[in-house]
């Protein structure tokens, strides 16, 4: 029962990582500025790799191997946030404004 | 007789077995390993340390995982929607934490969470970056901050 059921769980969680990652992606094209763009990635991105690493520990031969395909999103988190603050912080001392509705 | 720092030892021995996929001949390595990230985990954090409350840790998870999905997924319908989405503001927040550990986690998941980027935290005060201004960002903010003062063990 479970070997039937499990790639299609797997599968459902990798298009629905792959969907957040698109959306990401979008948001780094479409977004006017250096903040609501460090947005689309730090979270959207970030969650698309969580559902990605879901579905690919589902698949995974071992427990372990199950497991270090997961710590994998914890290390990657912490490294995204940290970049996102540091990003933001140089864009502000820098004098970036924010962009506001109305201006182009 | 010295104690030895016994979780810490099984943490590390866990994680050796997940990098090595399970796998029980490169255990030699894997001693030496776990020896010297023990060692290493017990200059940089002392036991003296602030110790996080381990019992507190569980609704931290949920919270952290049920915010940053719906995070993720109100930035990515935001960037279906384009620019017209967004009403981006700077916000100022106080943070009543203490400094080190518990600031920085709370800047970290705060970048994680919805509509919320970290931008600056000096003296005891958060500039945020907000994706729209009618978000309820300080009322999550301050949410945030009793779930990590939970954690810490702290007052707040």
């Amino acid at each position: 029962m479970t070997e039937l059921i499990m790639p299609w769980i797997s599968g459902a969680l990798l298009i629905v990582g792959a969907f957040f990652y698109a959306a990401g992606t979008l948001g780094l094209l479409r977004f006017p500025d250096v903040y609501s763009r460090l947005h689309a990635l730090a979270k959207a991105d970030n969650l698309g790799l969580g559902f990605v690493l879901l579905g690919l520990a589902l698949q995974a031969e071992s427990v372990a191997a199950g497991l270090k395909l997961l710590l994998i999103w914890p290390l990657a988190l912490a490294a995204s946030a940290g970049v996102s603050y540091a990003i933001a912080r140089r864009a502000d001392r820098l004098g970036v404004k924010p962009w506001r509705k109305g201006s182009p | 007789m010295i104690r030895l720092p016994w979780l810490r030892i099984l943490l590390f021995a866990c994680l050796w077995w997940i990098l090595a996929e399970g796998r029980v001949d490169g255990w030699l390595l894997g001693c030496l390993a776990v020896i010297a990230a023990t060692w290493t985990s017990m200059v940089l954090h002392p036991p003296a340390a602030p110790r996080l409350h381990l019992g507190a840790l569980p609704a931290f998870l949920v919270y952290f995982l049920i915010n940053s999905v719906r995070g993720g997924g109100q930035v990515a319908f935001m960037a279906l929607r384009g620019r017209r989405a967004l009403q981006p503001v700077f916000l100022e927040l106080p943070v009543n934490l203490p400094v080190g550990a518990p600031q920085v986690l709370l800047i970290t998941v705060l970048s994680l969470m919805p509509g919320t980027v970290g931008v600056e935290l000096a003296d005891d005060r958060l500039r945020l970056h907000v994706l729209h201004q009618d978000l309820p960002v300080v009322a999550e903010a301050k949410a945030l901050e009793r779930h990590i003062a939970a954690l810490f063990g702290v007052g707040i």
